[in-house]
């Protein structure tokens, strides 16, 4: 029997508010493959690693300092489902374990609440505990429908792969994490040329973000993908209110369906596009459920 | 060509700044230009160009809410390739702190911080979040412990 698996879901803020779908296809696929997910309802934003970051690390470093502790204290690892709070999670590790001065100066200021930081959490994004600790071999036996024939285009994001001295997850510049796992679900992931850009969020410009967006579509279109695949609710952003605002300002309409990893797990292991949230997202995936047979509507909605 | 004016005050200030001390190892190789997607995508964005002026402490041009470091992709990439380990993101996020205790930062930054210090989370849970939570059979959001994320940064 597989090794159980019991880790505290680092849920953080898009995905419980802005995007509750990948929560959902989170918690209904890690049942199908025993991974237990053990809620702790002390965590607080990561802290975010673009804006609260820009207005005091130190402060930024303290919070996440204390998201670390309060997992410590209950003797869990972290999975997170953003890349976002990956990196300051990571991040945080990284910079309070090079320098022992500023983990006291933190410390410091934990002792105030009682806690204090170690240093002995693990924290993983939850596709590199899929790599890494459930295995390729245990997802695909948790598969009954697999997406032969789905051509993904892959949108790896920034902060899950960089910078690689951090993060220790995969080579930023030929990373096959993602291709791996989409292989596992019997789609073809496709290679593009701009598989790496950055979906553009952080980038406080009017035109810049939409215009790095724009690239990346028209580069998967360009390899003919059927839908796109990712991992971070920030680009899931950029990608899905992005083809709204492409086809209204820039005058293109690429219609495809962008969807997060575990969707896509869901949908292989039998959920039907409702039961993982995908009727939420503004461009459907009638035409994926078409090509993996399954295209009839499910008798009911999921409660 | 103007004369630059050099101002090393100004370095002493960043280094304060946690991760603002790595811009005294840039040697201007220009490796951060060559994978930056904010260069690409624009004309004015340089992150060879804002250490520069970093290094010569023209905080005139750097330190304001309407500063080129705000273009900024904070994607990580200038940090990968860097061979000097300058971190070029983290200078330019220490560039950014010194906006803060200047009190020169985009509108758009204060909101989102003191949402986020008022509610603990950087998304304001709105009335139909918690029933869109239910409809997809999901338990509602609880409060979280903001108590102490304001005790800590006090």
């Amino acid at each position: 029997m597989a090794k159980q698996i019991s880790v505290a879901p680092f849920w953080g803020c898009m995905i419980p508010v802005k995007y509750p779908q990948m929560e959902l296809s989170v918690r209904k696929t890690m049942e199908q493959i025993d991974v237990e997910l053990v809620d702790l309802d002390q965590f607080t934003c990561c802290p975010d690693p673009i804006y609260f970051k820009a207005r005091d690390k130190i402060q930024w470093l303290t919070i996440a300092a204390r998201n670390l502790a309060v997992a410590e204290e209950a003797g869990q690892d972290i999975v997170t489902m953003c890349s976002g709070c990956t990196s300051t999670l990571l991040e945080a590790k990284f910079m309070l374990a090079e320098d022992s001065k500023l983990k006291n100066q933190v410390n410091e200021k934990l002792k105030k609440i009682n806690k204090e930081y170690k240093g002995t959490v693990k924290v993983k994004h939850i596709v590199v505990m899929l790599r890494d600790d459930v295995g390729v071999q245990r997802i695909k036996e948790s598969i009954n429908r697999p997406l032969i024939g789905v051509k993904v285009g892959i949108h790896y994001g920034c902060h899950l792969l960089k910078p690689s001295q951090i993060m220790h997850i995969d080579d930023a510049d030929y990373p096959s994490l993602l291709e791996n796992l989409i292989q596992a679900l019997g789609a073809t992931p496709l290679t593009h040329r701009e598989k790496l850009l950055c979906c553009g969020k952080g980038c406080m410009d009017d035109e810049m973000p939409l215009e790095m967006t724009y690239e990346v579509f028209d580069s998967m279109e360009s390899v003919g993908v059927d839908c796109m695949g990712l991992i971070c609710p920030t680009c899931f952003n950029s990608f899905d209110m992005g083809q709204i605002l492409i086809a209204r300002k820039m005058n293109r309409e690429f219609n495809l369906p962008v969807i997060y990893f575990c969707q896509l797990l869901g949908l292989a292991q039998g959920f039907a596009p409702e039961e993982v949230g995908l009727h939420l997202h503004r461009i459907k995936v009638d035409r994926i459920m078409e090509m993996i047979g399954a295209s009839e509507k499910p008798l009911e909605m999921v409660a | 060509m103007t004369q630059r004016k050099l101002d090393f005050s100004f370095r002493e200030k960043l280094n304060k700044i946690v991760g603002g001390n790595h811009h005294n190892y840039c040697y201007q190789c220009g490796s951060c230009v060559a994978v930056c997607p904010a260069a690409r995508f624009s004309d004015d964005f340089n992150p060879r160009e804002i250490l520069l002026k970093t290094l010569l402490g023209e905080e005139e041009d750097l330190i304001r809410s309407d500063s080129i470091i705000w273009k900024c992709t904070n994607c990580y990439s200038c940090y990968e390739r860097c061979p000097q380990d300058v971190r070029p993101v983290e200078v330019i996020i220490a560039l950014k702190n010194l906006c803060a205790e200047q009190g020169v930062l985009p509108g758009d930054i204060n909101k989102f911080s003191e949402t986020l210090i008022k509610t603990g989370r950087s998304v304001i849970i709105t009335s139909t979040v918690n029933r869109r939570r239910q409809e997809l059979g999901l338990p509602d959001l609880k409060d979280v412990n903001v108590k102490e994320l304001q005790t800590i940064i006090e």
